[in-house]
């Protein structure tokens, strides 16, 4: 069921991801768990999107590498983790549960990561069934100034580094 | 389209105003937005700079690349705007209005980067929040959100 970004040469399962800036870097030692994509209001809001997108993850099994995040008590049992410096969401945390659930897309690889439900389905936006078939543009197309020569990223690579910036 | 719109962050502490009509909704699967968001897109949608007001607080604005700044709360790390420097247009985050049902997406942008699970997000088993959370926990939840309102 669960797919895994990474692994060592002594088999075990692993994975990376950070924010946006790479002020604040995580590693994984151990297998990603459940999966899924949250639609409540409170989700849409920490996150300004339709939801979250989120993998359990003990946290036994999960360091922050790099720097620490800012958290947010978005209700009474729920702190919601986020990079001060750059904003990217990054975690959800339950009082006293053993898991941490992590934003999908700060993993350096998302496709590590096996969806199984969707939740909060009660706050669902009416337009998000239909996305997929939306009208299509590639960056370039929909950028002129991304293809030219002015355009230089600033986001963190999708790997640990040593030194960064 | 409307013509005034208003939303912020999760804990409140930015808040804006829109007056002029939306332009141009869509998701953005780049890899850039992925990251920004947390998410598998970004959702935005657009409206004239000069017709976009912080009304309360103001983002904190992080420049993501030499063309680009995106804003977001430093409170709570809502994401909140895009916006190209050479351009007239400013995209709020969809998910920050307090009536994100008032803006369809019309187009998808960097398709590029488009997750396999993308097309698939729609079909997962859905649940509600009420037969997940266990009445005991719901009465605990005491949400400390901004409420969807000025």
């Amino acid at each position: 069921m669960v797919k895994n970004a990474l692994m060592d040469k002594s088999g075990t399962h692993g994975a990376s991801g950070g924010c946006q800036c790479g002020a604040i870097r995580y590693r994984i030692d151990g297998p990603l768990g459940r999966a899924s994509i949250c639609h409540c209001r409170m989700c849409q809001k920490a996150f300004g999107n339709f939801g979250a997108p989120l993998v359990g993850v003990p946290r036994a099994n999960f360091a922050w590498t790099r720097g620490a995040p800012a958290t947010f008590r978005s209700s009474a049992p729920v702190a919601r983790g986020f990079c001060r410096d750059c904003g990217t969401p990054l975690f959800m945390q339950e009082d006293g549960d053993a898991n941490i659930e992590l934003a999908i897309a700060t993993l350096d690889d998302p496709n590590a990561v096996e969806l199984v439900a969707q939740v909060g389905v009660e706050s669902k936006l009416a337009w998000f069934d239909g996305m997929a078939h939306l009208p299509r543009e590639t960056t370039n197309e929909n950028n002129p100034a991304a293809a030219g020569g002015r355009y230089r990223t600033l986001q963190h690579p999708d790997h640990d580094t040593e030194h960064w910036p | 389209m409307t013509t005034h719109a208003t939303g912020g962050c999760q804990c409140g502490a930015v808040r804006y105003r829109i007056d002029g009509p939306f332009n141009n909704p869509h998701i953005c699967h780049c890899r850039m937005c992925q990251k920004a968001f947390g998410n598998y897109f970004a959702a935005l949608v657009g409206s004239l700079k000069e017709n976009l007001h912080w009304t309360k607080g103001q983002p904190s604005f992080f420049r993501s690349s030499s063309i680009v700044q995106r804003g977001f709360c430093r409170d709570c790390g809502t994401p909140l705007s895009f916006a190209y420097d050479h351009s007239k247009h400013i995209a709020v985050s969809i998910g920050s209005l307090d009536d994100p049902s008032a803006v369809t997406p019309e187009r998808q942008y960097g398709v590029e980067s488009r997750l396999p699970a993308f097309a698939h997000l729609h079909e997962l088993e859905g649940s509600r929040t009420e037969d997940d959370v266990p009445p005991e926990m719901m009465a605990k939840l005491r949400s400390r959100q901004q409420p969807d309102r000025d």
